[in-house]
């Protein structure tokens, strides 16, 4: 049986070719969802790994109309849902109701902001909701149990748990504290995917159990840049990559 | 209205951060809310200012200075002589007190000249505080000598080597630390910007600058009052009691860098800036086509950052605050004209608006009055002001030191 697995990986990096060749690979191996991040240049969340393959993609050129040409392409030959994940700033300057159009018409199944969190949203989930996106609040093992029904009755299917404070990277141990976070948020009729450090087969058993999809980001990359520096087919690769762990 | 409603300021402010950050920002809020109106460490507060940082700070009258120009009366408020050299460490002593009496011995904070590293390493030293302070590789290139400060203060300044390597990185870098480590540590943050309730707080542990300008000129009227902003705390601590009124007019100085083109200056409020969320908070920063932050550039490290504070914003926009420019070119001609004039060494930050004063003063009748905001002095920029004013000198000084 397999393993449920949102697999990330950024656009644009190193180059749109490889971007789309991680994709496929990540689809082929065996993700349930890719989550494909729109780089940012001052990514708060996201520790060292991710920021520096951000800067490159930017540097490399990208651009918001090449990120939603590359989802509408990538839709085309794959079936696997896309969640397109950035950070406010981009979409505030272009606009949340403009921003959320382009995602929908590009094919993207949502959105992960975490930065424009429940409340502060500036009407992300009402207009997504209207136009059938499905938006993915992320919360921390400090959430509260008001503030996480607070964060529920805006109607998100999925949630996105970050098993540990901090950002992303580090390795995560599963331990009592972060289950027992798991456990609270998985009482509720909502998918959740737990993610931050995630990347041995054991974790993604251990959360599997427990009706968790596993997010993969740091790993991922990581692995692209070993693939990159021994020349390796990308696809294959990634693809590989991905099923060892599903 | 001098507070925020519910963390906004007309439609900038707000807490626009990952939601790890929320229960340690509402913690925060509501230590400061309860701190703000005890006695106990109000008193706390005031003795360390007297004590401690030298207030209240000088409004001097700067009769020469006025003469030279030719027009209204030029007053300064000599922010810096407070122990450290800026107004920074008003505000730093107080989220230093604040934070004692949360519990958090562990305190962050970034910082881009140093001044701001300076004042949260002095106080750390002074309250018996862990410190570490996060400065971005450029600054700690171009700012040795508060990088060594810091050091002897006990702090530990960590590099930052992502981004741009300047502020708005260690701005990052600090906020990702505070995302790992909310439980034992409080980011003291040093300007009146970022999520809900720094600009409040920020504001208001500034204020005592703009109080203390309210006594000393109970007798006198003030046609304007002239401050530089990079994220606004010294303006906003220096404008707050008089936000309310229709008078004085208030003036904020942005710096103008090398000219108009992106990447040139750090202007936000001329219209170069755009409405976006950046950092935890609404307001204007310099962004390109795509919404990334764009690079900034200033003679002065302290002006050198892409956002404005939130109050600020929406002041400009209401039109009670009026924005300006300043050259680098201006603010080193401004330095070199108040210490010829009245033996006072302006920070580079300062001297935009000394300089700005220096534009404003001749258009005005003598019995004018405006008062600069000398946020802090220029001890720290000798590296930079005496390359630009006199660099042979100051270059051969330098060689004759290394193989000293
Ligand atoms: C002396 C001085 N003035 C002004 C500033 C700008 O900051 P703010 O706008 O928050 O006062 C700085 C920042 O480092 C500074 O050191």
């Amino acid at each position: 049986m397999n393993y449920s697995i949102m697999s990330h990986m950024i656009a644009s990096y190193p180059d749109e070719r490889t971007a789309m060749q991680v994709a496929k690979g990540l689809s082929r191996g065996g993700a349930s969802y890719l989550e494909i991040q729109f780089p940012f240049s001052d990514p708060t969340a996201d520790g060292p790994v991710i920021q520096e393959a951000c800067t490159k993609a930017i540097e490399n050129g990208f651009t918001l109309d090449r990120g939603f040409t590359f989802i509408t392409e990538l839709m085309k030959i794959i079936d696997t849902p896309v969640y397109i994940m950035t950070y406010a700033a981009p979409v505030v300057y272009i606009g949340v109701a403009e921003y959320l159009r382009r995602a929908k018409a590009s094919g993207a199944a949502g959105c992960i902001i975490p930065d424009l969190p429940v409340g502060s949203d500036e009407g992300m989930y009402q207009i997504s909701s209207e136009l059938g996106l499905d938006c993915v609040p992320v919360i921390a093992p400090n959430t509260s149990i008001a503030r996480l029904q607070e964060i529920l009755n805006v109607g998100p299917k999925h949630i996105y748990a970050a098993l540990r404070a901090g950002i992303t990277g580090t390795k995560t141990e599963l331990t009592e504290d972060s289950l027992s976070f798991l456990a609270e948020v998985l009482k509720y009729e909502v998918k959740v995917l737990g993610g931050f450090g995630i990347r041995t087969r054991e974790q993604v058993s251990a959360l599997d159990e427990r009706g968790v999809a596993s997010v993969i980001g740091s790993y991922f990359v990581e692995r692209l840049e070993s693939l990159i520096e021994t020349d390796a087919d990308i696809e294959q690769g990634m693809s590989d990559a991905i099923s060892s762990l599903v | 209205m001098n507070t925020s409603d519910n963390g906004f300021f007309g439609e900038f402010g707000g807490m626009y951060v990952a939601e790890v950050l929320r229960s340690p920002l509402e913690e925060l809020k509501s230590a400061f809310n309860e701190a703000k109106d005890d006695p106990v460490f109000q008193s706390a507060f005031a003795e360390e200012a007297k004590t401690y940082i030298g207030r209240p700070t000088p409004l001097l009258h700067a009769k020469r200075a006025s003469k030279a120009l030719g027009g209204a009366q030029i007053y300064i408020k000599l922010e810096g002589l407070a122990n450290t050299g800026a107004h920074k460490i008003n505000n730093a002593l107080g989220q230093g007190l604040l934070a004692k009496r949360m519990g958090k011995r562990r305190i962050i904070a970034e910082t881009g000249a140093g001044q701001h590293g300076v004042a949260t390493a002095a106080v750390c030293a002074r309250l018996g505080l862990e410190c570490i302070i996060y400065m971005g590789e450029v600054d700690i290139k171009r700012q040795h000598p508060n990088v060594f400060w810091m050091e002897q203060y006990g702090a530990t300044v960590v590099p930052v080597s992502s981004g741009s390597r300047t502020l708005k990185d260690a701005v990052n870098e600090a906020l990702r630390d505070w995302a790992r480590n909310y439980d034992t540590t409080h980011y003291l943050l040093g300007s009146a910007l970022g999520p809900t309730p720094y600009p409040d707080m920020v504001r208001e542990f500034q204020s005592v600058i703009g109080n203390e300008v309210l006594e000393q000129t109970r007798d006198l009227e003030i046609e304007a009052m002239i401050a530089c902003v990079g994220g606004g705390s010294n303006a906003m601590g220096f404008f707050s009691p008089f936000i309310g009124e229709k008078r004085p007019r208030l003036i904020g100085v942005e710096a103008g860098g090398n000219g108009i083109a992106p990447g040139e200056h750090a202007v936000r409020m001329d219209g170069s800036g755009a409405v976006s969320v950046v950092q935890g908070y609404k307001s204007y920063f310099l962004l390109d086509g795509e919404g990334q932050v764009q690079n900034t550039h200033s003679v002065s490290a302290g002006l050198d950052y892409p956002g404005i504070g939130p109050q600020l914003a929406h002041l400009g926009k209401e039109g009670r605050v009026e924005f300006e420019r300043v050259s680098d070119e201006q603010a080193i001609d401004a330095v070199k004209f108040f210490a010829r004039n009245e033996g006072l060494c302006f920070a580079l930050e300062s001297a935009h608006a000394g300089a700005y004063a220096m534009r404003l003063a001749p258009t005005l009748t003598e019995d004018k009055r405006i008062i600069v905001n000398m946020s802090g002095r220029g001890d720290k920029d000798i590296f930079i002001t005496a390359r630009a004013i006199d660099e042979d000198n100051w270059i051969s000084f330098l060689e004759q030191e290394a193989v000293r």
